[in-house]
């Protein structure tokens, strides 16, 4: 009797699982199978490993790692020293209210920032230098990615060493460990699962990158996430762009499970 | 002199916001002894303790550490080490990694970490344990561990804040027996914060009562129970009976109406002070034997003995702890030698009861 009542309530949210879930990656994985003409067929598997994809999965693995340590790099200094402050949680807020704002918005202003007259080119001018073309470089495609993860990435390291109980440092220092080696032995490894959290919600996302890729990185840049969008708007071809999108879950599986929780060892 | 290990030379602690934590705190602890500092919460004994380990500088004032001062000097090259109220704990490491934390880090030989954190963790009686978990561990293993981290690095000074709050009372009183006899057997200096009067009185050397970011008084446990400087630390250490009286002349003290013999001198004339007895040495008897007459308002049985609430005529109330019964409405009279009333002078310092206690004749060490 109670198993029933309990199974009740988790209707909705089955059915939620099975069409917004499974049935999509089902489809996806369907249409990955079909080629032009809607024949079953291999082909867009083996196409994806000829050079040209290979070389699209790689930039866009090279790019979501190069903006995920970048914005790791600054968002645990300042997650760690947020932490420290008076009002930690209103400056949290001022850093997260940002993420608030419609990512195209963000995007279409930073076109104008970093266009041939807009304000950094107007700033550098000043100096005498001429004018530079910032936009459509990887400078810019990076620059841009990282601004929008930030947030993302401060957020669970944030969370992860506000929770840090405070007198395990002051235990670490009484113990004799230097400034750096308490970071390194204790605040770190207690830390890390936020750090993790932070990756898998900068990382994942980077690797389907399009529009920014699109807009600020214009054709310099070519990922799985912009190869996407060609295959389904432009080429039509419905086939290689489900497949290309089978290989994205793939590897986000993959770093899924790269950054999943390990069970404690002894020594770090 | 060359026995003193740490010394505060007027310390002072206040904070941004105009809070005064210490106010001019002077001490000078011995090496190998057993200290106390016993206070109420947010009395400041806490941010002494805090200042000894390097987590906290004073405002000012100074502090020396085998004469040298260390004002300065930063947690991680002070040699001593603490037990933490929480025991702090490195969750990600085990027993044997959290015991050897602070070999590892001063870059000690594998086989000698190996070596001295079994004798730490037997010292404790931890052995076995090495490789247990920290979340695996009972509430009174996790104070081993922490004293046991602690004791690895053979500190001159282990400072223990309030270690035994989050254990419970049969555990509390067993390991008040263990910490005084591993302080005894390591001979290091152990610094306790407790606002726990009788693991105060049960363990040390020497207590520093402390209230409102000041010294109330140091001495000896049964110094301390047995003549406190003031209302406050009566009122703290154990249970007592304070009510106002008059110093007549030396020898006679007036309260409760009556005129009574007792032991104490000195004093002005006709001074008003504070009369502590306590509950222990007031004896039942019969009314027209008893100094005092009082009526019993409520009994309570205590297991060792009664403990009574009375009141005498003028509404004072006289707690009595007694091996026999009463009858809670009845009238009885209370007993009392002349040497169980102890006077106290209304805001002297510590330096002038001294020198009171002194001329009395009788050796304050006994």
């Amino acid at each position: 009797m109670r198993d029933r009542v309990a199974k009740g309530p988790l209707i909705p949210y089955l059915l939620w699982i099975v069409f917004f879930v499974i049935a999509p990656i089902a489809l996806i994985i369907y249409y990955s199978m079909l080629d032009l003409q809607g024949n079953f067929t291999l082909e867009n598997y083996k196409r994806f490993f000829s050079p040209v994809y290979l070389k699209m999965a790689f930039t866009s693995f090279f790019y979501a790692i190069l903006i995920t340590f970048f914005t790791l790099l600054i968002s645990y200094p300042t997650a760690y020293f947020l932490t420290k402050t008076k009002h930690k949680h209103l400056w949290l807020m001022f850093i997260i209210i940002p993420s608030w704002i419609n990512l195209l918005l963000k995007t279409y202003a930073f076109i104008g920032i970093f266009g041939l007259y807009g304000p950094i080119n107007a700033f550098i001018s000043v100096f005498g230098i001429e004018p530079k073309q910032i936009l459509f470089t990887d400078f810019s495609f990076l620059f841009v990615s990282v601004y929008i993860f930030i947030p993302f990435m401060i957020m669970p390291i944030f969370n992860s060493i506000d929770k840090l109980n405070p007198s395990l440092v002051d235990a670490a220092r009484d113990l004799g460990a230097s400034p750096f080696t308490t970071f390194r032995r204790v605040i770190w490894p207690l830390t890390i699962e936020g750090v993790k959290s932070g990756i898998q919600v900068t990382f994942i996302p980077a690797l389907s990158l399009f529009m920014i890729t699109r807009l600020i990185a214009g054709n310099q840049v070519i990922t799985l996430g912009t190869a996407i969008e060609q295959q389904f708007l432009v080429a039509q071809n419905w086939g290689m762009g489900s497949t290309i999108a089978v290989f994205l879950v793939l590897i986000m599986f993959a770093s899924m499970i790269f950054t999943a929780k390990r069970t404690k060892g002894g020594r770090v | 002199m060359g026995n003193t290990i740490i010394q505060f030379e007027n310390v002072s602690k206040s904070y941004d916001d105009g809070t005064v934590v210490l106010k001019n705190i002077n001490f000078e602890l011995e090496k190998g002894k057993f200290y106390t500092l016993l206070g109420p919460s947010g009395c400041g004994k806490t941010t002494i303790l805090r200042i000894i380990a390097g987590f906290t500088a004073p405002s000012s004032g100074n502090v020396y550490f085998n004469g040298k001062k260390i004002n300065n000097v930063p947690a991680h090259q002070r040699q001593v080490n603490t037990v933490f109220q929480d025991y702090a704990l490195f969750p990600h490491l085990n027993v044997f990694e959290n015991v050897a934390f602070g070999l590892r880090i001063k870059k000690m030989k594998e086989k000698e970490i190996q070596e001295r954190v079994r004798e730490a963790l037997k010292f404790v009686n931890l052995e076995g344990f090495e490789n247990r978990e920290i979340s695996e561990m009972s509430g009174g293993q996790r104070q081993r561990v922490a004293i046991a981290r602690a004791i690895v690095n053979n500190p001159e000074v282990i400072l223990l804040d309030e270690p035994l709050s989050a254990l419970d009372l049969k555990l509390r009183y067993e390991m008040q027996y263990e910490l005084r006899e591993l302080q005894q057997r390591l001979g290091k200096t152990f610094v306790f914060v407790t606002h726990d009067q009788e693991e105060a009185l049960a363990m040390s050397d020497e207590i520093f009562v402390i209230n409102d970011g000041q010294i109330q008084q140091s001495g000896s446990p049964v110094d301390i129970y047995d003549e406190p400087i003031n209302r406050f630390v009566a009122d703290f250490i154990g249970e007592s009976n304070i009510v106002e009286g008059i110093m007549l002349e030396d020898y006679k003290v007036q309260f409760a109406g009556k005129v009574f013999d007792c032991v104490d001198k000195g004093m002005k004339p006709n001074e008003k002070v504070d009369v502590v007895i306590r509950p222990e040495d007031l004896e039942i008897t019969s009314v027209d034997k008893g100094k005092l007459v009082v009526t019993v308002d409520t009994q309570l049985f205590r297991g060792v003995h009664y403990e009574l609430s009375t009141y005498d005529k003028d509404g004072n109330e006289w707690l009595v702890h007694s091996l026999k019964k009463a009858e809670v409405g009845e009238e009885i009279g209370l007993y009392f030698e002349p040497e169980a009333i102890h006077v106290m002078r209304l805001n002297e310092t510590e330096e002038e009861f001294d020198k009171r206690l002194e001329s009395y004749g009788v050796s304050e060490n006994a």
